[in-house]
């Protein structure tokens, strides 16, 4: 201590932080070009993968363009969820339907979709999963594309649906038979279709893009 | 009345449902470490508890604040881990001043916090999680923090038995205690879906 | 001859005799996280090999400025330097991967296999013996995770590295993908490398 009190405490601290700061500075410099280098490939990829799952869903369309950004959606405990409407554009410019992401709360974690509608808004087109973590082997049979649970969507009615633990899965009407041993999971993704289309399909009456 | 129940059901989550050691595999070096006695593992615990909650919140403030602000989501991490090793010291020189007879309780483990996964899980799960207030933020810290007790004494509860039991030899110490683990997250299974 | 001798018994000190998960039981959260396929589990293992590289070779150039206060603060800068530049790359070439590890990327940053490395090795000894060290290291940890996950992928789903091995008969053993398998599975593992270790010795 008596040595540290002789010297000036600045230049204390300086000596022995000197390295720590010079690195501080290199690394985030080094961190931000990386960054910038790579930020677009990252926003790409995103892209991508909404595309790749809307392109399953509309499958004449080619091209995914916003038509509408920022409709608040209630998801309940006080909170919305702003939802980005996108259009599908088939090669000659064609509507041929809509496509946007939505959320809820699966068995374990969240559940992200990608929901896709014909042009009219009036059939759903499907959905795919963005992200869950719901139980291997129960839940996680919502991400099997074309599946049992997830062709039920495929031209369902846009309207509330229901949820029944048995019925015929192979008739397509606003009635979704659940995965069994994944109620929870198959409840989850019924709610979030509730919650977000009809919504969302208001806004987009009441901005002009549906008749 | 709303936000109350949000934090509440948030609270009672994250102790129980979505519980770090359970089932995001948080924490587990110290879960097997230190649990060999139930009042070391409560200190850990404690320890745990404090400094989760003042990084957790800290983190959410710093995120929201400057690094979001100004779009330096990149330096998170970085940020991250110096705000939990800053504030580990911190707390260490602090209660080493003024609470002695604490530090002695729990000062040992204080060091061993910075490499907790608990600690930076948490911070980046609140992140993932999208938690956008900080009364939230505040709460799922200190619930992290319980559940980790909870969890930890659990198991310095068992392994104080297991020690009269007859286990196969080569079975002995972290293998039967990785094998015990497991059958509690078994356990702790089915409270999943409890909230939604 | 005698530094080459002693450069192959560093290097195979991590892969067995040192092996950070199975003897040393470092990094457990990845391991028992990470492990429910093998794709998942190399991406990982990966990582944590060019994060230690990284932070071995950084700290093993930079060991004779260092002051012992700040030290700790230093290996956690350059590792988190490092976990950060491997987050950044995976998500923009391997986005899938990504979104799968989620937050167990960062969490490399806790994994005392890192900061043990930096401590016991890199900053007492030179470049060359650090870099050996850090490969070692974390081939015993890719390894081991791998083996981990190909057992429990196999359980799970029949498959490995997802490709089908097993016949249509076999009924897959969810509970393996589930957090139970990952415990119960290393514990095994565990209690055998106890058994064929003591025969050996």
């Amino acid at each position: 201590m008596s040595n540290n009190k002789t010297k000036n405490p600045i230049l204390f601290f300086l000596e022995q932080s000197w390295l720590l700061m010079v690195s501080a500075i290199l690394f985030g410099a080094l961190l931000a070009s990386l960054n910038y280098a790579w930020q677009p490939k990252i926003k790409q990829n995103e892209i991508d993968k909404f595309n790749r799952l809307a392109g399953g869903l509309l499958t004449k369309a080619e091209t995914f363009e916003t038509a509408l950004e920022n409709i608040p959606v209630d998801i309940g405990k006080g909170k919305t969820y702003n939802v980005e409407v996108k259009k599908g554009l088939d090669a000659d410019g064609n509507l041929v339907g809509w496509a946007f992401i939505c959320e809820g709360s699966g068995f374990a974690d969240k559940i992200k979709l990608v929901v896709g509608v014909d042009a009219a808004f009036e059939k759903m087109a499907g959905f795919g999963v963005l992200s869950s973590n719901e139980t291997p082997g129960f839940g996680d049979k919502i991400t099997i594309k074309d599946g049992f649970f997830q062709s039920q969507y495929k031209g369902a009615p846009v309207a509330e649906l229901t949820l029944s633990k048995i019925g015929d899965a192979d008739k397509i009407d606003s009635e979704i038979i659940a995965i069994s041993g994944a109620t929870v999971t198959s409840e989850a993704v019924v709610k979030i279709f509730n919650t977000f289309l009809l919504p969302i399909k208001e806004n987009m009456k009441e901005a002009g893009l549906l008749k | 009345m709303d936000t109350l129940q949000t934090l509440l059901l948030g609270f009672i989550g994250i102790v129980i449902v979505n519980n770090l050691v359970f089932t995001k595999f948080l924490g587990i070096c110290p879960y097997l470490g230190v649990s060999g006695r139930i009042d070391m593992a409560f200190g850990m615990g404690l320890a745990v508890t404090f400094v989760v909650t003042l990084a957790g919140t800290l983190t959410w403030f710093i995120d929201h604040v400057f690094l979001m602000q100004f779009g330096l989501e990149v330096m998170r991490y970085l940020c991250f881990i110096l705000v939990i090793a800053g504030a580990v010291q911190l707390v260490e020189m602090y209660l080493r001043k003024f609470f002695p007879a604490l530090y002695e309780s729990f000062g040992i483990f204080l060091p061993l916090i910075t490499t907790n996964c608990a600690i930076l899980g948490l911070c980046l799960f609140i992140n993932l999680w999208g938690i956008d207030n900080l009364l939230e933020a505040v709460v799922l810290s200190f619930g992290a923090g319980i559940g980790f007790t909870i969890a930890i004494c659990i198991m310095a509860g068992i392994r104080e038995n297991l020690q009269l039991a007859d286990v196969p030899e080569c079975l002995k110490g972290a293998p039967i205690t990785l094998i015990t683990a497991g059958i509690l997250t078994l356990a702790f299974m089915g409270f999943a879906g409890m909230i939604r | 001859m005698s530094s080459e001798t002693s450069l192959n018994k560093t290097f195979f000190a991590g892969i067995w005799d040192n092996n950070p998960v199975l003897r040393l039981l470092l990094g457990m959260c990845p391991t028992l996280a990470v492990t429910a396929a093998v794709k998942p589990a190399l991406t990982m293992g990966l990582s944590v090999i060019f994060v230690l590289l990284f932070s071995n070779i950084v700290v093993s150039l930079l060991r004779h400025q260092l002051k012992p206060h700040v030290r700790i603060l230093m290996f956690t800068l350059t590792i988190a330097t490092a976990v950060t530049i491997a987050d950044l790359a995976l998500k923009a070439y391997l986005p899938e991967m990504s979104d799968k590890l989620g937050p167990y990327i960062p969490l490399i940053i806790v994994n005392c296999i890192i900061i043990g490395r930096a401590e016991a090795c890199a900053s007492k000894n030179g470049l060359v013996v650090s870099i050996v060290d850090a490969i070692g290291m974390g081939l015993g940890f890719t390894i081991t995770l791998c083996v981990l996950a190909g057992i429990r992928e196999l359980l799970a789903t029949g498959k490995i590295f997802e490709a089908q091995v097993m016949p249509d008969a076999f009924v897959p053993w969810a509970g393996m993908g589930m957090p139970v398998g990952a415990f119960i599975t290393l514990g095994l593992l565990l209690g055998l490398v106890n058994i064929v270790s003591r025969k050996k010795a």
